[in-house]
């Protein structure tokens, strides 16, 4: 080969990203072969399976109604034409700002004793004992609750992503073959937008399997809180990671098969002669069942939380004090766009490196690099951290720790690692979009490669950037467990001022953040909700 | 003295296949026009991506107005070499109009190296006149035709007037009439602006159309590289017939120099290409328009197949010794001959070249 061999800069990028992602797997793999503590030992006996238990309770709710939610959505949107359909398409992901430990404060406040139900019902029939009859919405079945309706926009979104991308072509080869409605969408309609359907579930599998915040609050025992608990209140880092060992390994099963489907998704994908979908008019009962559903959905998963903390908002106006929400808005903006920075140009220049070099080792890095969001969020925290004082013992100083830990910096690493497949799979979307001929052609007319880079891909994949950005600033915003951990003291994001509040049940108080945590969402999701519907 | 362009014992190759081993060919003089022919998917766009500088090659040396463009030692960057290339899918940027296309790197920039030999005598609306896309300035790629766009890649080439034009299939969407009318006007701005050119195709009627040589690519390099007329009837190997798929060869006897026996057609005459020794076996290339139609001829045989190409038609005859052999017959031939009826073939067979293998 006459190449002249270069150093890929780019290639650095990955791999400190990728050594990032591995520390958490060595930390726990490590810790497998040591000493177990007495704790473990009798938790081992005791509790662990409970745990186990409980998480794969929850995953199986929230599986269900997900997939129930999101794919019915789907379906009715993109397929069917009826009364306020065009609305509730986009209106749906409104429910993307949410998160559901917020959800898990407002079904508390509604449904709680002396909650906004019974207020409701006095004021309704007069005084009368109610409590009977108002259904107890907490522990468990709260927590599918909460989880399934801020987390089922995953499966509406990409089931309807490939919905949508389905040809109209398709579903007259399946008239013209003589099938009906029905079987049109059982043979051909669901099968292949199968795939999708399982990427989505995916990945509400994977978040609902690292959430913390809402399973903390209804006092469920599940992994995530138990590993919580082991590091923060009994200071047992060993128990910890055992811990850790069990949650990685069901997420590693969800991981595996995304992968799988998102690979088998592209044999759907369409080429050429793709035509759009035509939607059927709904009339009379059908329609009116198709609006209710959607309705119901819309007012579930973002009406009633939201209408719940503004009540909260008007009826304890003392509570919202400005100064501590701009200091929030402050601490929250300036976190979110130093990430985003970091990530975009992170992502940027793997991304570039991979298409220039066509180095098929960076390639392999990268995908593995990517798989930072498997991580959940308490693990990647704690295993930093005690990766952290690692570190700093063996080089014999301090600065490192305190460098990195209850830092901006260990914080941004951390998000920077957890986010890092977002930004990178939303650049490289768009560059797959863009021929390498094109970069060609670039050169060919006089460019350089900086040039090239400047003129031709930035202005290409502003949209995406745009995409990149809003994602990424909706997810640290409603981001909990590693800012709960690696955050400076005192640093509060309004993820981690509502939960102070609402762990010390001062619900009232949790208002506040909450209602601006789910604003400012909700503005990030409008801006971006051109792209957002287009899946991810 | 070194030719214009030069291009010697080039070997690529990607992912450990070998695309191209030791290829060669060269470009005698500035202005000059080389059509590369050959199958689909044997390297005629690879040649074209090594020249220009985006692909790197593994050996040879790519040698341009004397200068060294690639080789052991020298690799210029393509945004150095002034080498224009229209690729076969267009490459337009699809977030720039088709003007902002045309105009990208015309305008010396900071990030842009181009431009040295000045302006061409067409400005850009003359060239996208001459390519009938005129009303098209101010579209994005997507809002217009496959065929369109590659003409406007075509334009955005040629108007930086490079040292070495490289089309890439440059007609390949079009209808024949519209077709026709291009390449006519191609070859009209190739000559007023002398821009030296390679033209990758595998149309070998556009080839022979607007080349001053052609080169045959086929699995082991350029086979044969001669003038179009050439290549047409003087081919240099069985290959290259094969590659045209024009003529058939049937089996003689060297009688003498200028004379050739087939038990079926008799005495052929004419002028042998290459010497052979008398009473040699060879094969005989026959194409379509060395038999020429006789109706009072004695030589007759039957009719199995006719083609109606709408100026000629194209029979194909069958002799007692089951070769198959296709003659030329102009289309207002007074009349037409059915199959299975007989066909005459003028004797003395007199056949100008006579190309044997």
């Amino acid at each position: 080969m006459m190449h002249t061999f270069k150093i890929n800069y780019w290639f650095l990028s990955s791999l400190f990203i990728s050594c990032f992602v591995c520390i958490p797997l060595i930390v726990i793999g490590i810790s497998l072969f040591q000493d177990v503590s007495g704790y473990y030992q009798l938790l081992g006996e005791t509790y662990v399976y409970t745990y186990i238990a409980n998480t794969l309770l929850v995953l199986t709710g929230v599986l269900v109604l997900t997939f129930i939610f999101g794919v019915g959505a789907a379906y009715l949107t993109s397929f069917y034409q009826f009364p306020g359909s065009t609305f509730f398409t986009w209106a749906l992901i409104l429910s993307f700002a949410v998160p559901s430990y917020i959800y898990a404060y407002s079904l508390t406040a509604f449904f709680g004793y002396f909650g906004n139900l019974y207020s409701f019902l006095n004021y309704l029939f007069g005084p009368s004992d109610y409590h009977t009859l108002i259904p107890k919405v907490d522990g468990l079945l709260g927590s599918i609750l909460s989880m399934s309706f801020s987390l089922f926009i995953y499966v509406y979104l990409i089931t309807r992503a490939s919905f949508i991308y389905q040809s109209q072509n398709l579903v007259d080869a399946g008239k013209i073959m003589g099938f009906s409605n029905y079987q049109t969408f059982k043979k051909i309609i669901f099968p292949s937008a199968r795939p999708g359907i399982v990427v989505g579930l995916s990945l509400v599998a994977m978040e609902s399997i690292s959430d913390f915040g809402t399973v903390s609050f209804f006092n469920i025992q599940t992994l995530t809180t138990a590993i919580y608990d082991s590091w923060i209140i009994f200071d047992d880092i060993a128990t910890a990671y055992q811990l850790s060992f069990f949650l990685i390994v069901i997420v590693l099963i969800f991981f595996w098969l995304e992968r799988m489907s998102r690979s088998r998704s592209k044999f759907y994908m369409p080429t050429r002669g793709y035509e759009a979908i035509n939607k059927i008019q709904l009339q009379g009962t059908s329609a009116a069942y198709a609006t209710t559903f959607c309705l119901l959905l819309f007012t579930c998963s973002f009406l009633f939380p939201i209408s719940q903390i503004l009540l909260w908002v008007i009826q304890f106006p003392d509570n919202i004090h400005l100064a501590q929400l701009i200091e929030l808005s402050v601490n929250t903006v300036s976190i979110v766009i130093l990430t985003t920075l970091c990530l975009i140009v992170l992502a940027f220049f793997t991304n570039y490196g991979m298409r220039i070099s066509k180095s098929k080792f960076l390639n392999a890095v990268t995908n593995f690099s990517v798989s930072g969001y498997v991580i959940p969020g308490v693990i990647l925290a704690v295993t930093l951290l005690s990766f952290l004082s690692f570190v700093s013992k063996l080089a014999n100083s301090n600065w490192i720790h305190f460098l990195f830990s209850g830092s901006i910096i260990g914080l941004v690493i951390a998000y920077c690692v957890r986010f890092y497949s977002l930004a990178i799979n939303g650049i490289k979307s768009g560059y797959e979009k863009l021929n390498t001929n094109l970069d060609d052609a670039s050169y060919l007319l006089g460019y350089t490669k900086f040039g090239t880079f400047i003129k031709i891909h930035l202005p290409f994949l502003q949209p995406n950037l745009l995409l990149i950005a809003m994602l990424v600033a909706i997810d640290i915003l409603k981001e909990l467990p590693i800012t709960l951990i690696l955050r400076p003291f005192n640093f509060e994001t309004f993820a981690t001022q509502a939960y102070t509040f609402a762990s010390q049940d001062m619900l009232e108080h949790a208002a506040g953040p909450s209602l601006f945590l789910i604003i400012f969402s909700a503005i990030f999701i409008l801006l971006s909700k051109k792209y957002i519907l287009k899946g991810f | 003295m070194a030719h214009y362009f030069e291009f010697n014992n080039v070997s690529y190759s990607k992912n450990n296949e070998h695309i191209l081993t030791n290829v060669s060919f060269s470009i005698p003089r500035q202005g000059d026009t080389v059509a590369i022919l050959g199958p689909s998917g044997i390297g005629k766009t690879t040649i074209l991506k090594c020249i220009s500088g985006v692909r790197k090659i593994d050996q040879g040396t790519i040698q341009l107005k004397n200068k060294i463009l690639h080789d052991s030692h020298t690799y210029i960057d393509p945004e150095q070499r002034n080498i224009a290339l229209s690729f076969q899918d267009n490459a337009l940027f699809p977030h720039y109009t088709v003007e902002e296309n045309i105009r990208f790197g015309i305008q010396k920039s900071l990030f842009c190296s181009k431009n040295k030999n000045g302006p061409l005598k067409y400005s850009m609306e003359d060239l996208l006149e001459l390519f009938f896309v005129p009303e098209l300035k101010n579209k994005y790629p997507h809002e217009i035709s496959t065929g369109q766009a590659q003409r406007v890649g075509l334009v955005r080439s040629i108007i930086h007037n490079p040292d070495l034009l490289l089309l890439d299939e440059p007609f390949a969407n079009l209808d024949q009439n519209l077709k026709d009318k291009a390449q006519k006007n191609l070859k009209e701005i190739l000559k007023s602006t002398g821009i030296t050119t390679i033209l990758v195709t595998h149309d070998k009627y556009e080839a022979f159309y607007l080349s001053d040589y052609c080169g045959i690519l086929l699995q082991g390099g350029i086979v044969q590289f001669d003038s179009p007329y050439n290549i047409h009837h003087i081919p240099n190997s069985k290959e290259v017939v094969e590659f045209f798929n024009r003529g058939v060869l049937i089996p003689v006897e060297v009688v003498s120099d200028d004379t050739l026996f087939n038990k079926d057609l008799g005495e052929i005459k004419g002028k042998l290409v290459k010497k052979y020794e008398k009473g040699e076996q060879v094969n005989l290339l026959i194409q379509p328009e060395d038999l020429e139609h006789d109706d009072s001829s004695t030589l007759k045989f039957e009719v199995i197949d006719k083609k109606f190409r709408g100026t000629n038609l194209i029979y194909t005859l069958q002799t007692p010794s089951a070769l198959q052999l296709p003659v030329f017959v102009h289309s207002h031939h007074e009349h037409l001959h059915a199959e299975q009826e007989k066909f005459g073939i003028k004797q003395p067979i007199f056949i100008d070249h006579l190309v044997c293998f």
